[in-house]
């Protein structure tokens, strides 16, 4: 086999149309805690659509525009959903011990991704070139810099917070939230406990 | 379904199910929810403080801020890594000082940067501040630091009786916000050629050409790194306004942000060991508090792999609730 039909059986044998795209679901995924991860996941949407108008015009342009402040405000609540679902997410995945039958990556991966997160609504907070991103930028700047992240990331340097805000941290994300997802689709969604012996 | 979901779902009934309509609807929800929310709320944006504004408005309070660096004594020029070789002065956790392990990589000289490159900038442009300025660095180390003191001194004691209502130059019309006098009347002292070095770092601020001048380098006519303005100003005037708005970290910090909006809430566990008077009020806080996260997260990722914290779910049966109509069916376990 080259290289290609490797990798095509590869993901036939680890993601069906069934798994991408399931019209089937087990009838225990029912409940109002499934859809905490999908409330996640469209705020992410909607935190991207209104950071790319942001990104077009630039960190500036909210504080002289009307319509710049709304694209603003659409950002920062979204923000704000982002982490009330993940936050609801995490609490209810971890209600189902959702970790069992060999899911603990998964669960490690999305903890990861929280970290990220962090960093990347903190980036934000600092990029708003106002008095919170002047105070924060401060405030943060002692706690990197005792932990000696302080060496590499300067929440000073607007230049850098803004490349990390608009590049880097949100590649991340998506990308490991992709992956999470991925991962979890191809996983099925994990039994109720007590339904199978194998519980971890 | 891939072997692995076959395998985790065999003998489980499954029912019909349209992920992009779910998806959809959830999107859908959570788009309107943001626009009303933004509509209503709108978003906080209380202005950056700038230099100039507490120049003008505030020149006692800035003349300390700048007398401060120009002594060498602020907590600035003894920081410690990354912006000072004071590796003494690295918060520890556990006796480690993380700090240290990269050094000095944002090199800080508060007086030279904040003092005197401004002044010999200045220099160029007024004679009479260039004849000040060759006066202060001929003179030795011990005088240049007595008139600094003296200065200082007439400043602390300046901004005593502004807060008594006794200086007559700044008090009134700083409380109504508008420009006070250029010029800063302190008493006849001994202040060598500081009282014109510093009337030119006022007049300089007031003009609104410090931050432009602390942030220019020699390599680019670009601004993307704005360290040393926003350095300049992280000291008591940042802290007197974070004082009014309650965003001090024994206030919980970037918890909230001004106006009473949310702000990074997600960080409370954070910013929570702050209030601990053990943690908050130790020398070594930002690492403590730093080194406890890290600890904490590393438990949350490995959290499936712990015993004991691993069978909490189990323990608080909080999955009864939402596997409730599965248990229903197929009795409770």
């Amino acid at each position: 086999m080259n290289m290609t039909e490797r990798a095509q059986s590869f993901v036939k044998k680890n993601m069906s149309m069934e798994d991408a795209l399931p019209t089937r679901m087990p009838v225990y995924v029912n409940s109002v805690a499934y859809l905490f991860g999908a409330m996640t996941l469209a705020a992410l949407g909607m935190v991207i659509l209104s950071g790319v108008i942001l990104t077009i015009f630039g960190p500036d342009w909210w504080h002289v525009s009307s319509f710049g402040h709304f694209i603003n405000s659409l950002h920062f609540w979204s923000v704000q959903l982002f982490f009330l679902g993940l936050l609801l997410h995490l609490i209810g995945k971890f209600f189902m011990a959702a970790w069992r039958g060999g899911r603990w990556r998964t669960w490690a991966l999305g903890i990861i991704i929280l970290g990220i997160a962090v960093f990347s609504g903190l980036t934000g907070f600092i990029l708003q070139t106002n008095w919170d991103s002047q105070w924060i930028a401060g405030q943060a700047k002692d706690g990197l810099n005792a932990m000696a992240v302080g060496a590499a990331v300067n929440t000073m340097n607007s230049g850098q917070i803004l490349t990390l805000h608009i590049v880097l941290f949100p590649l991340l994300v998506v990308v490991l939230v992709g992956v999470h997802v991925v991962i979890v689709r191809h996983e099925s969604p994990v039994r109720p406990i007590g339904s199978e012996e194998k519980d971890a | 379904m891939s072997a692995q979901s076959e395998a985790n779902l065999k003998g489980i009934p499954t029912k019909p199910y349209d992920l992009l309509r779910e998806g959809l609807i959830v999107f859908a929800f959570v788009a309107v929810l943001t626009i009303v929310l933004a509509a209503i709320f709108s978003s906080p944006d209380y202005p950056a403080v700038t230099i100039k504004e507490v120049a003008q408005k505030q020149p006692i309070a800035y003349l300390q801020m700048v007398t401060d660096y120009f002594s060498g004594n602020s907590d600035l020029q003894t920081y410690g890594p990354p912006y000072t070789k004071n590796p003494e002065n690295a918060q520890t956790f556990l006796g480690i000082a993380p700090a240290n392990i990269f050094g000095v990589t944002i090199p800080i000289d508060a007086q030279k940067d904040f003092v005197i490159t401004p002044l010999e900038g200045i220099a160029k442009m007024d004679p009479g501040v260039k004849t000040a300025l060759d006066q202060f660095q001929a003179a030795g180390d011990k005088q240049q630091q007595a008139w600094i003191k003296n200065y200082s001194d007439a400043l602390d004691k300046a901004a005593k009786d502004e807060e008594s209502g006794a200086h007559q130059s700044t008090t009134t019309k700083a409380e109504t916000g508008k420009d006070t006098a250029s010029t800063l009347n302190l008493p006849t002292g001994d202040y060598g050629p500081v009282s014109v070095l510093m009337q030119s770092m006022l007049t300089f601020a007031r003009a609104g050409f410090m931050a432009g001048a602390l942030n220019t380098t020699s390599t680019s006519p670009y601004a993307f790194d704005n360290t040393k303005a926003l350095l300049f100003m992280a000291g008591d005037v940042e802290s007197d306004v974070a004082d009014k708005l309650d965003m001090q970290g024994g206030e919980w910090g970037i918890g909230h942000e001004t106006g009473n909006y949310p702000g990074a809430w997600w960080l409370w566990p954070y910013t929570f060991l702050y209030q601990i008077p053990a943690i908050g009020n130790s020398p070594n806080a930002d690492a403590l508090v730093g080194g406890i996260m890290g600890i904490l997260l590393l438990v949350l990722i490995f959290l499936p792999l712990i015993p004991v914290l691993n069978r909490i779910p189990k323990w608080l049966k909080v999955y009864r609730v939402i596997w409730r109509d599965w248990y229903k069916e197929h009795g409770k376990t």
